[in-house]
């Protein structure tokens, strides 16, 4: 035994050396590449080689804004001349946009054959108009953006002050008086003469909207007490408008006397003949309530004087540099003004980016394809110029983390290899994540969410663990009772909290005889639990699949409308119990946004399953799953111990499901829990849990490392590989990865 | 008394084979299905699946369980079809290039399937699965990713506009599909008679050279003749010869790898390492004791199964009806459904004969074909039989796995108190 266990050391030194090496070794490539990078930045002929850039960026965006826009035209022509010609009607939606796109690559291809040689560009007359026109376009912008800023909080001011504009409007007769009386309402306004005229006419456009407003509501409320006053609208299909129209006099009273009843006619015929036609009911279903987001309309700014000036001046320098390209490129003369004016826009935006430092220039350029004609060292000397701050920070991490890893006693000594290399990756994640920018807050809020998402199911893990049926893969049985209890609470209208509840105590009335059940039958064949429970749990949700096609629930919220009965497979619980959870008492600090309320029960299961395991009754259970011969001769009933596990185990994972349902905002059925095991294996395996030892660190630490390995691999695959996917096969290597680790470290005993 | 208790073991152990036998039997009568039509798609079914179901025997005889990594075969054979039509190859040179990049591929991932599983023992079953999980992620990976951005690869076979491989792979246009199937193509009835022929003959050659006795020989020639004279019966032959449709035909060659596949997995019990195979699937420590290499031989195990189940799953591609090769999702039901089809022909964690592969996969693929028109006459969708047959495979297994932990537990106790009384 000891000599077994000095190997199993020997072999875990044996590994965490050479990781180490490999480690130190990345870490000086990393660090040296960066001081090469630094010292060449600071060269002339980098300089010069990142000007040469510029020039071929600006030349490079020209002639591809000019391919894209004859391939545009080209398609817009083909689709139109497809859409006339007689096969267009059998061809199906996929067909079309496919001729489509077959069209637009031909004539890219034409065109960039036509099009790409640039050598008729006299260049050195183009490097010489650059700078000129950044500089002017550099003032320019700061002072639209200055302008912009006052505008936007006066617009805010004049917006939000005014009650009803019809009322203003009256008070105010004339331009004069309006202009005055809306200096009195926002001092700031009357240094800004310029903005008179944008305002005046902001203030009409207010005045028409709410008149609008007032009408729609008026009709709304009219149409509300037409339909309820009528059983059937199907009733009158057949009736003509006049008709239709003594109905709506009848049904509602008063309206013959109403002195505008005229005007409401037209809207009130329209609603009838929706209802009529049965897409009332469905049109009121999907509207909801759109919160309206202050949005600033900078249609109506007029900009100052000297703004327009400079705007001139920035236009005739560009115009200059406009004849230069075409004189080397005369097609770009015969653009659509449009087209012209979108590649204006971007050839600004090039050049503008030498206000940036090495590294913004760089990669603007480099995404103009300006990068092509760099080859060799030269491209090499580049990309370690531009990403020498990536490369020094990224560096520092790894030595720091290395360093960790080496000689850290408590790190070294007490985790496992797997586990440091999932931390090690859940690192280089956060600093992928560094390197493309990725809005940290934004991550973190993510982890976090997610953490309240899936804990309580990672949580569902450990009793099973603990009282011997090791990893309990058929977890989902529980999964499904919750998802049953919830799927009954839509269909009775249960929403809100009473609904969540509802769903909660369901799932574990009905996971507690499925449980017993299930934890019986394990009981008879220890040994070989983990197969069993992954493969009960799998014909346990395929049965219930059938149950959820069969199930004689009827309201139209859940039942599947396309075939009109049996459940759908993914409700929205929007309108129900939603994010409920992670709602309460959530709040947002340093942008992070923190599921507060979906966290607290996360901890709060946690905390009781902590004092269970605490009391005598969880240390007896703890016992007969980690030595059940000696919890015999100790008196402990060794089955009984199981099935309390197992039924633990149900239980909490029918209340996960639940919990993740609200936390997604969706609940899905048929075959969408069957994998919920896996994930819950594998996040309880990586916090450090063998399948036959489990703690509350080990549930919080995995699924923190889990999801935080995940959500960080999905944002960094996102922005490295084009085309998702890739962190989908993330997903399933970790995954299975570590479950298959935990299995090679259990299997090797038992022979 | 005897006879009863017969009856209960026969019984017990083939309970799963009658409850499909029934359960088909009821989707028949409740679906009202046209015979003929039943008949031609189990046959394709059968000469499409057979091979992979058989690949699973040697495992489970070296005491493996079933071995669900098969999938990985799976995906070694399909990376030697993506290859075979890369290079343009066409017709059955493109499925014997695809084989011969099986086998090494095969064997190199069945090695390393061995070493994992060597590493997980009496945990093969969920640990050979958990590894096709994982190797259907490698694979995404290679297939998504490394193909065509560092393997070039011919435009043909790759998305349009982004790297990876296209979602769907053609196999008709450079005739890959039914490659091997339509080779020679022999009507069924004729399969029959030939297949009857063969019984006498070999009746009356074994009676001559005194190998049986006579009543054997006869009783074996009267059912040979028997079975021709009900294929000969109008009715019967007109479901096969097609009187109404075109006639059920048998893929030839096919069947004469699946026939050869059989003679293989008896075969090679027969040799040394047939004996190791066995040895080690008793009892692992007898088996060490007696000098066996045991992780070695279970290597072997698995390496052969690996390459087997590729090359099945070439001729499953091939003879596939859509004529196409879903890149993603082919394999990904693979050893589930062969796990599930072998079973039901009355094999066991630890015990599987030819005869059960075939009659499960018979079984099995008659249920799946039954029970979606069943379903949509009772039920109006198709869809519940959908479910209903995944929650058949996954129970099969289940219960499988059940009964034999219940025999080992119920060893092992019985182990116990005979020591115990001793």
């Amino acid at each position: 035994m000891t000599e077994n266990s000095t190997k199993i050391t020997k072999k875990n030194q044996l590994s965490r050396r050479l990781l180490s090496g490999v480690l130190f070794v990345l870490v000086a490539a990393l660090l040296l590449s960066s001081l090469l990078g630094y010292v060449v930045r600071g060269m002339g002929s980098t300089q010069t080689i990142l000007d040469t850039m510029r020039t071929d960026a600006v030349l490079s965006t020209a002639t591809s804004g000019l391919i894209d826009s004859i391939a545009a035209s080209r398609r817009l022509a083909y689709s139109q001349e497809l859409r006339k010609s007689k096969d267009f009607r059998k061809m199906g939606t996929d067909a079309y946009i496919a001729a489509c796109d077959q069209a637009e690559a031909e004539a890219r291809a034409e065109a960039t054959a036509l099009y790409s040689d640039t050598t008729g560009v006299d260049t050195a007359a183009l490097e010489a108009a650059i700078p000129g026109i950044q500089g002017i376009q550099n003032r320019y912008n700061a002072m639209k953006e200055a302008e912009n800023q006052i505008y936007a909080a006066l617009y805010e001011e004049v917006t939000g002050s005014v009650g009803d504009w019809t009322d203003f409007l009256e008070a105010n007769p004339g331009d004069d008086a309006l202009w005055s009386a809306l200096c009195a309402q926002a001092e700031a306004l009357s240094s800004n003469e310029h903005l008179r005229p944008g305002m005046l006419r902001l203030v009409k456009a207010l005045t028409e909207e709410e008149i609008a407003a007032d009408h729609a509501q008026e009709v709304q409320q009219l149409w509300a007490s037409a339909s309820g006053a009528v059983e059937d609208w199907t009733a009158y299909a057949e009736a003509d408008d006049d008709a239709l129209w003594d109905i709506i006099l009848q049904a509602v009273p008063n309206l013959a006397e109403h002195e505008r009843a005229e005007d409401y006619k037209e809207d009130l015929l329209a609603c009838a003949k929706l209802a009529i036609s049965g897409e009332a009911a469905e049109a009121e279903a999907e509207t909801e309530i759109a919160v309206a987001e202050a949005v600033v309309d900078y249609s109506y700014i007029v900009y100052s004087d000297e703004l327009q000036a400079l705007e001139n001046e920035v236009n005739s320098a560009f115009t200059s540099l406009w004849d230069v390209l075409v004189a080397g490129i005369p097609t770009l003369d015969e653009l659509k003004s449009k087209d012209a004016e979108a590649l204006r826009e971007k050839l600004l935006a090039v050049i503008t980016a030498s206000e940036g430092n090495f590294a913004q220039q760089y990669s603007k350029y480099a995404s103009c394809g300006a990068d092509k004609n760099l080859t060799g060292l030269t491209r090499l000397k580049m990309v370690a110029a531009a990403d020498a701050e990536n490369l020094l920070l990224l560096g520092i991490g790894m030595l720091l983390l290395t360093v960790l890893f080496t000689f850290w006693k408590p790190i070294t000594g007490k985790m496992g290899v797997s586990r440091s290399i999932i931390l090690l990756f859940f690192i280089c994640l956060m600093l992928a994540a560094q390197f493309y920018k990725i809005n940290m807050s934004m991550l973190v809020g993510n982890i976090l969410e997610r953490v309240s998402m899936y804990g309580v199911l990672v949580l569902a893990m450990m009793p099973g663990i603990q009282c011997g049926i090791s990893l309990n893969m058929g977890m989902t049985i529980g999964c499904v009772s919750g998802l049953f209890a919830l799927v009954t609470s839509l269909n009775y209208n249960i929403t809100g909290w009473a609904g969540l509840i509802f769903s909660i105590v369901g799932g574990i009335i009905v996971a507690i005889p499925l449980g017993w059940g299930y934890a019986i039958l394990l009981n008879r064949m220890k040994g070989s639990e983990m197969t069993i429970s992954t493969y009960v749990g799998y014909s346990f949700v395929s049965l219930m699949c059938m149950v959820w096609m069969g199930i004689p629930y009827t309201n139209p919220r859940v039942v599947n409308l396309l075939i009109g009965r049996g459940l759908r497979v993914t409700h929205s619980l929007l309108g129900n119990y939603a994010y409920i959870l992670d709602e309460l008492g959530s709040f947002t600090i340093w942008g992070v946004k923190v599921p507060t309320g979906g966290i607290v029960f996360f901890l709060i299961c946690c905390g009781l399953m902590w004092l269970f395991s605490r009391s005598k009754l969880g240390i007896s259970m703890s016992a007969a799953g980690s030595n059940p011969r000696f919890a015999e001769a100790s008196g402990i009933n060794v089955d009984h111990m199981r099935i309390l596990g197992t039924v633990l185990s149900t239980v909490l994972a029918a209340v996960g499901i639940v919990v993740y349902s609200q936390a997604f905002g969706y609940a899905q059925l048929y075959t969408a829990p069957r994998q919920l095991g896996f994930i819950a294996a594998s996040a309880i395996l990586i916090g450090g849990a063998s399948v036959k030892k489990a703690k509350i660190s080990h549930v919080i630490i995995g699924v923190i490392l889990f999801e935080g390995v995940l959500s960080m691999g999905q944002q960094v695959a996102n922005e490295a590989v084009s085309g998702g996917g890739l962190s989908e096969v993330m997903r399933i290597m970790i995954s299975n990865g570590i479950i298959l680790y935990a299995l090679t470290q259990s299997g090797g005993e038992q022979k | 008394m005897i006879g009863s208790k017969k009856i209960t073991d026969f019984l017990k152990k083939y309970i799963v084979t009658i409850l499909f036998l029934v359960l088909s039997l009821t989707f028949i009568l409740l679906g009202d299905l046209d015979m003929t039509s039943v008949a031609r798609d189990l046959m394709k079914r059968l000469s499409r699946n057979a091979f992979i179901v058989l690949s699973l025997i040697i495992p489970i005889v070296a005491g493996m369980g079933i071995n669900f990594a098969i999938t990985i075969g799976a995906m070694a054979a399909q990376i030697g079809l993506l290859l075979a039509i890369n290079w343009n190859l066409t017709g059955p040179v493109g499925i014997l290039v695809a084989a011969a990049i099986t086998l090494p591929l095969g064997a190199l991932f069945g090695y390393l399937v061995g070493v994992m599983l060597n590493k997980m023992k009496g945990q093969e079953t969920i640990g050979s699965m958990i590894l096709g999980y994982f190797a259907n992620g490698a694979y995404q990976l290679l297939f998504l990713y490394i193909f065509g951005n560092f393997i070039p690869l011919n435009s043909k076979v790759t998305i349009i506009g982004a790297t990876g491989v296209k979602n769907t792979l053609d196999l008709t246009t450079n005739g890959l599909a039914q490659a091997i199937d339509s080779i020679l193509r022999i009507p069924f009835l004729n399969c029959v008679y030939i297949f009857a022929g063969a019984g006498i003959v070999y009746a009356l050659v074994m009676f001559l050279l005194k190998k049986i006795t006579q009543k054997k020989a006869i009783v074996t020639a009267a059912c040979s003749a028997v079975l021709a004279a009900i294929f000969l019966l109008p009715p019967v032959a007109n479901c096969f010869n097609g009187k109404n449709s075109e006639a059920i035909t048998v893929p030839g060659v096919t069947w004469i790898l699946i026939l050869l596949l059989c003679g293989f997995n008896v075969l090679i019990m027969k040799t040394r390492l047939g004996q190791k195979f066995r040895a080690v699937g008793q009892s692992q420590t007898v088996a060490n004791a007696s000098g066996i290499n045991v992780n070695r031989v279970r290597l072997i195990a698995i390496m052969i199964s690996t390459v087997l189940a590729g090359w099945g799953q070439l001729l499953f591609i091939q003879s596939d009806g859509m004529g196409t090769l879903t890149t993603y999702s082919a394999h990904e039901q693979v050893g589930l459904y062969a796990g599930a089809a072998i079973l039901v022909g009355g094999a066991s964690i630890d015990r599987a004969t030819n005869s059960q592969a075939l009659l499960g996969t018979l079984l099995f693929h008659l249920m799946f074909l039954t029970v979606q028109k069943a379903a949509s006459a009772l039920f109006g969708d198709a869809v519940i039989g959908e479910y209903f047959r995944a929650f058949l495979s996954y129970a099969v297994i289940a219960v499988a796995l059940v009964m034999y932990a219940w025999k080992g537990n119920a060893k092992r106790k019985k182990k116990q108190k005979d020591l115990r009384t001793a």
